[in-house]
């Protein structure tokens, strides 16, 4: 005989498939012919003809059927009856568990979609892989910064310099006036190299990819398009650009973009061929020194972006000798692939993508609440199964074994799950997902970045969930021995350390979110109605760039009788404020805000007097001597009689002839800073501001607008109702108060379900011992008081850690975020302390009047 | 189970089975089929014929006759049933019958 032996795979595969009935036969042919045709035909000739053999061997009437009785449909079918028939019985309980996991899912798959966009920006651009932006290290204060800035001349250089680049496009952000017809808008504008729309894959609605290669074309966004034409085709027409230094050039519209996919991490507004940048600043030429807002490059299929490594080195000499002051350290390229994640890293940085922190924190959130749903699913599933021990007991004693009983609890545990995630998903689909749209600045689509994505996280969670939940009573119950349960030994749910545990850190956490988010609350309510420390009402401003613009409303406004007062500011509260350093004599300084303003200003923005005068009006412009500054700054100062000190500032000595209250002029999360007033001249001004009375505010509105477009035809009327200033901030806040309410409204409701499940199931177990007491003479209260004894005891432990501990983390949070935030009271303590208990209140006493209710005879009556 | 008559290659495995006599087990029959009609008939078809003529009860086995080439397996042997014996000779009566009544005509024809 020879050594040979069929291939050891193909043996194992047929003995694992045969039916074992048939197997020796096959084996034996099988292997008497593998044997013959070694000898005949060799080895490797005599392998697969084996394999193949085995393959054709493989046949309906050759397969293992399932021959163990324990496997068959049949018991599956009594485990989906079972668990049914009991979901049935106990509605209400299965209701909880379902409603209770149902929301925390919708909570995670809402943010598994939006962790997953995240993850998952700028996907459509298919060469991405290759695709790299350059930025620089440049050496700071402490260690060294990492620029999304880099060289002008990097990308040509770099081109020029290595065979690996293909092509590099760099963009330089800007801003223009842009006016088509009547239409005047300031638009955020873009030089690009014309590959840009080639490097880049964004979606062309009309034109094509080339059209940034005529210097006279420029191409527009979908949103910028509808701005202008609306639905008209707008190729072909002709725009007037008026760029930052003045000059007003004609560009024709080549091409525009569709509209940018959700993933995309940068969105330029308006395309325009990097040759007008060079036009702008014709009198010099660019060197090393010259930074631009981001260079992109382009490497050659399979090339390593090391290979660069040495030409970025002599790229960065060069730099160095141009540049003194801003030295670049090195030069290190980010891939398209990971930009939007390492973006954070970036200081400024053109691709959107938030700190990683924002992504965690909300996977953090998501995950406890998911935690506390399977705590609230365990603690009702081991306590509901004790009313189940006797089924248990007897499907053992008729042979059933332990795995047996395991799986049937976890099989009916997937099937809750199963529901649930159905739930969750229309949950998700119809209320998070478009609450969470309205907090955030985007709009996230209900979309997974992939089938495959999609499959593994909802396969995932049904999986996990399903598990996590249901392997406790699994696992514990199923090892409980028949007897002990038929004699009534089993002690089990009465004492459960383990669902106290549970509970109580369900409560915990019921505690401290409410807390914090009646103590967040209160101060987002408190910053939305505090005291801007002026009157906003009725006032308007709008930017202007020149003085004749300054002049043209000067003449409007004086004109019309309805406008109570105006000035001209440079600098205006809430819009913009020049920041600057008042240096002491003892040679320490203050960072202090500085308006130049018309001596009316002061009284036309109605900020309060609190000593001394506004500017002498009588006196005009040429003053530079006086200045007025609020309290914070007299406080920096340290002055005890503010009035007449002097103090010098840009080499003018000051007199300080009045001061005002503190008024809000950076926001709400800043505190309240030094300010000082200065006299300025007309040729300084960048804000114009009117006052008119509240009602005719909208009529004063329309009548400088009018002026405008006589005055200015090629720049846009920038004009913002005082009282609208920081919108931003009230959207924010708000945004905040909705996403803090909801937090804790879930945690409230999912600890309330887990109280109320546990109670239940308690008391239903105790029927009997109730009625003995009630037969015995108990008093309603005594019966409350019994019923609800040990869950009282979780509940207070949880208030005395929760309640502190949602206290001070909230403080800390609002301390870093507020620069001004509001002393917490008693009251939000007070009110989500009493919200909680009334919750769970509502839900105990609903249990514990159900034990008083007993009757004794009928539940006394069996034995 | 499907009717009683027999198909081609069923009808073949009867009659190899009977030739065989007392040797017929799975590869000697294939390879009898093989070397007969020069046919490459694989053994998981032998396999599953034979144990479908075993169920309409035209073929009974027995196990017996372990060599080593077989690693100790026993092999199948198969004989013809009673049944089986008249099924045979049942499909040989028609054919014979009916070729007895072609014309010579229609032999000289064809040649």
């Amino acid at each position: 005989m020879n050594t040979a032996h069929p291939p050891k795979w193909a043996d194992r595969f047929l003995s694992w498939y045969c039916n074992p009935r048939f197997l020796e036969e096959i084996q034996g042919d099988a292997h008497e012919l593998y044997f013959r045709r070694v000898d005949e035909e060799g080895i490797s000739k005599a392998n697969l003809k084996y394999i193949w053999d085995v393959l054709r061997f493989f046949r309906w009437s050759n397969i293992k059927r399932s021959n163990s009785k324990f496997r068959s449909t049949g018991m599956f079918k009594n485990y989906l009856k079972i668990s049914l028939r009991s979901m049935v019985k106990n509605w209400s309980i299965a209701t909880i568990n379902i409603v209770g996991l149902s929301m925390a899912i919708a909570v995670a798959i809402t943010m598994f979609i939006f962790i997953d966009m995240q993850l998952n920006m700028d996907s459509f651009h298919t060469n991405r892989n290759n695709i790299y932006q350059v930025v620089s290290k440049v050496k700071s204060d402490n260690g060294q910064i990492t620029w999304g800035d880099s060289p002008i001349l990097l990308g040509e250089n770099l081109k020029d310099g290595h065979s690996a680049v293909k092509e590099y496009t760099r963009i330089e952000f800007s801003s223009a006036n842009i006016r088509f017809a009547e239409d005047v808008f300031k638009e955020n504008i873009a030089f690009v190299d014309p590959s840009y729309l080639e490097v880049f894959d964004f979606p062309i609605r009309r034109g094509d990819e080339k059209a940034l290669y005529k210097k006279e074309q420029m191409v527009i966004s979908h949103n910028m398009a509808e701005r202008f034409f609306g639905k008209n085709d707008p190729i072909g027409e002709q725009m007037s650009v008026k760029f930052g230094n003045g000059k007003v050039v004609s560009m024709v519209i080549g091409g525009v973009l569709g509209k940018y996919p959700n993933n995309a991490s940068f969105k330029l507004n308006c395309l325009i061929p990097m040759d007008h940048y060079y036009d702008q600043v014709k009198d010099r030429t660019f060197d090393w020194g010259d930074f631009t807002d981001a260079t992109f490059i382009t490497m050659q299929d399979g090339r390593n972006p090391r290979e660069l490594h040495d030409l970025l080195v002599s790229s960065q000499e060069k730099q160095n000798e141009a540049d003194s002051k801003w030295t670049v350290l090195s030069f290190d390229m980010y891939s398209l692939e990971g930009l939007s994640l390492r973006n954070h890293e970036i200081s400024s940085d053109i691709a959107a993508g938030g700190h990683p922190a924002g992504r965690i924190g909300m996977g953090v959130i998501s995950g406890l609440l998911l935690i506390l749903a399977c705590f609230n699913y365990m603690n009702i599933a081991v306590t509901s199964a004790t009313k189940r021990l006797k089924e248990i007991a007897l499907r053992k004693v008729m042979g059933g074994v332990r795995a047996q009983i395991i799986k049937q609890f976890l099989l009916e545990n997937m099937i809750m799950v199963f529901l649930a995630l159905i739930v969750g998903v229309f949950l998700s689909y119809y209320f998070f997902m478009p609450g969470f749209n309205m907090m955030i600045p985007i709009t996230i689509p209900f979309e997974f970045s992939s089938l495959t994505t999609a499959v593994a996280f909802f396969g995932g969670m049904l999986l996990l969930i399903g598990l996590i939940s249901g392997s406790y009573p699994a696992f514990y119950i199923s090892r409980f021995q028949p007897v002990y349960i038929f004699k009534g030994n089993q002690k089990f749910g009465r004492k459960n350390i383990f669902s106290k545990v549970l509970l109580g850190f369900q409560m915990f956490f019921a505690f401290t979110t409410i807390v914090g988010c009646f103590v967040f609350t209160d101060n987002a309510f408190y910053q939305a109605e505090r005291d801007w420390g002026y009157d906003k009402d009725g006032i308007i401003s709008i930017a202007i760039s020149n003085e004749e613009q300054y002049n043209g409303l000067r003449d409007a406004a004086s004109r019309n009788s309805d406008i109570i007062s105006y000035s001209g500011s440079y600098g205006q509260v809430g819009r913009f404020d020049g920041l600057t350093n008042v240096e002491l004599v003892d040679g320490t300084s203050f960072r202090s805000i500085m308006y130049r303003v018309e001596p009316g200003y002061l009284s036309t923005m109605n900020i309060r007097k609190a000593a001394g005068d506004y500017f002498d009006i009588e006196k005009g412009t040429d003053q530079s001597q006086p200045v007025v500054v609020n309290q914070k700054f007299v406080e920096k100062m340290g002055w005890d009689d503010p009035l007449n000190q002097q103090f010098s500032y840009d080499s003018i000595n000051r007199t300080v002839i009045g001061v005002v209250e503190d008024f809000i002029s950076e926001g709400f999360y800043d505190p309240v800073r030094a300010t000082m007033f200065f006299v300025g001249k007309p040729k300084q001004y960048n804000y114009f501001v009117a006052k008119t009375t509240k009602e005719n505010a909208q009529k004063m509105d329309e009548y400088l607008a009018e002026t405008w477009a006589s005055v200015a035809p090629y720049d846009p009327y920038d004009r913002v109702y005082q009282e609208d200033v920081f919108n931003s901030f009230k959207t924010e806040n708000n945004a905040n108060i909705t996403l803090m309410l909801a937090i804790s409204i879930m945690a409230v409701l999912l600890a309330s379900l887990g109280l109320f499940g546990l109670m239940s199931f308690n008391i239903q177990k105790r029927l009997k011992e109730f009625s003995v007491r009630k037969v015995l003479g108990a008093t309603a209260a005594s019966i409350v008081k019994v019923a609800s004894k040990q869950y009282a005891w979780i509940v207070m432990i949880s208030f005395c850690i929760g309640a502190p501990a949602g206290y001070f983390s909230i403080k800390q949070l609002l301390n870093s975020i507020y620069g001004d935030p509001k002393d917490i009271g008693a009251a939000p303590f007070v009110i989500s302390v009493l919200v909680t208990f009334i919750t769970i209140a509502i839900t105990v006493s609903g249990q514990a009047l159900k034990a008083t209710r007993v009757n004794p005879a009928e539940n006394l009556r069996n034995e | 189970m499907k009717g009683s008559y027999l198909g081609e290659f069923e009808e073949l495995l009867l009659l190899t089975v009977g030739s065989l006599a007392n040797e017929a087990y799975g590869v000697a029959i294939m390879d009898e089929i093989n070397k007969e009609t020069s046919r490459n008939v694989n053994i998981s078809a032998v396999h599953a014929v034979l144990r479908r003529l075993e169920e309409k009860n035209y073929l009974e086995s027995e196990m017996r006759g372990a060599t080593s080439e077989r690693g100790g397996r026993r092999k199948r042997y198969f004989k013809l049933t009673m049944i089986g014996k008249k099924a045979v000779v049942e499909s040989m009566e028609v054919r014979s019958k009916l070729y007895n009544r072609i014309p010579d005509l229609a032999f000289k024809f064809s040649i």
